[in-house]
């Protein structure tokens, strides 16, 4: 159970598209400037849209490097949820065990109850 | 600054070279761009001639094109370095979803423990009245009387089910503790499986 709550690795999620539409900018700027008649407004606006998202890539990834710096240790985490992980599991064991044996039981009754 | 300090060499060095990196990426990506359109730009004297000087144009576009595509997906790469470093060293963020899992699992845990106390009030009533059926009935007087429990028990699984149901001579024995002791053994949490219910009762 880890479901991506975590803010920032949604925000790398976010900064790995916006690389690909930068990527993807480029292109289609270069493709509009070899037309014949290239369209001045549409040039400007892919450009200016272009510089902004480096712009915007390099600030949030600089900022999570900066985060990662003031957070980091050399030390390994050592924590873990095994223990809740076991307790849940042997109580899913239990209501298991209670339904096969409630299963049994209502086996038996229904034995009684047939013709014989 | 104090906690840079403490930091060991290699963790320093890793996080100087993702600087590093994101640096060089994204001014590789600007400048090419910014090369790729200056070279767009159609001159009207060329020291070579026309044909030459745009198959020269066209060569240095696509190496240029080649290394915005190249610096953009060595981005993507320290993209997903710093995901992993972040999913490895990141503390506070590993301890909170440790905490959430945790709880997660604590609350269902109380839930099955809660129903599995229910549901075996529930069936104490039921199976006190079914013991009264059973031993009111003539099944219990062909039982080979006073055996221990787990003979009983046992006996009744291998020759099948027509003498009744496993549980009735605990609570013969039991009826003055209260119910509480009848459906132990599907719901009492220390039991382990059959073996322990005749050493509780025996």
């Amino acid at each position: 159970i880890l479901p991506m709550a975590n803010e920032r690795l949604r925000v790398l999620e976010e900064i790995e598209k916006e690389i690909a539409a930068i990527l993807q900018n480029a292109g289609s700027v270069t493709s509009e400037l070899s037309k014949e008649k290239p369209n001045e407004r549409l040039l400007d606006r892919q450009a200016s849209q272009f510089t902004a998202s480096v712009q915007k890539v390099e600030s949030e990834l600089s900022n999570q490097i900066r985060y990662l710096t003031q957070v980091a240790t050399g030390q390994p985490h050592e924590g873990s949820s095994y223990s809740a992980r076991k307790d849940c599991q042997m109580a899913l064991h239990r209501v298991d065990h209670a339904r096969r044996k409630l299963g049994e039981l209502a086996r038996t009754c229904e034995q009684m109850l047939e013709p014989q | 600054m104090s906690q840079q300090r403490v930091l060991p060499q290699s963790k320093e060095t890793l996080l100087q070279s993702y600087n590093k990196r994101l640096k060089d990426d994204i001014k590789s990506v600007m400048d090419n761009f910014t090369e790729i359109i200056k070279t767009a730009k159609i001159e009207e004297e060329t020291q070579v001639s026309r044909a030459t000087q745009s198959e020269q144009d066209h060569y240095e576009m696509h190496v240029r094109a080649a290394n915005i595509v190249r610096a953009g997906e060595s981005l993507m790469k320290l993209v997903s370095d710093l995901k992993q470093f972040l999913i490895l060293n990141d503390f506070p963020s590993v301890n909170e979803s440790i905490n959430q899992n945790n709880q997660q699992l604590h609350s269902l845990q109380e839930e099955c423990d809660k129903k599995l106390i229910a549901l075996r009030d529930e069936i104490a009533i039921d199976l006190y009245e079914l013991e009264e059926e059973y031993y009111s009935s003539s099944y219990s007087l062909c039982d080979t009387g006073d055996l221990p429990l787990c003979e009983v028990y046992w006996n009744q699984d291998s020759l099948g089910s027509p003498e009744g149901i496993s549980t009735p001579p605990a609570p013969r024995m039991a009826e003055p503790m209260g119910t509480g002791a009848e459906t132990s053994t599907p719901s009492h949490p220390h039991v382990n499986g059959q073996g322990a219910a005749p050493t509780e009762h025996a």
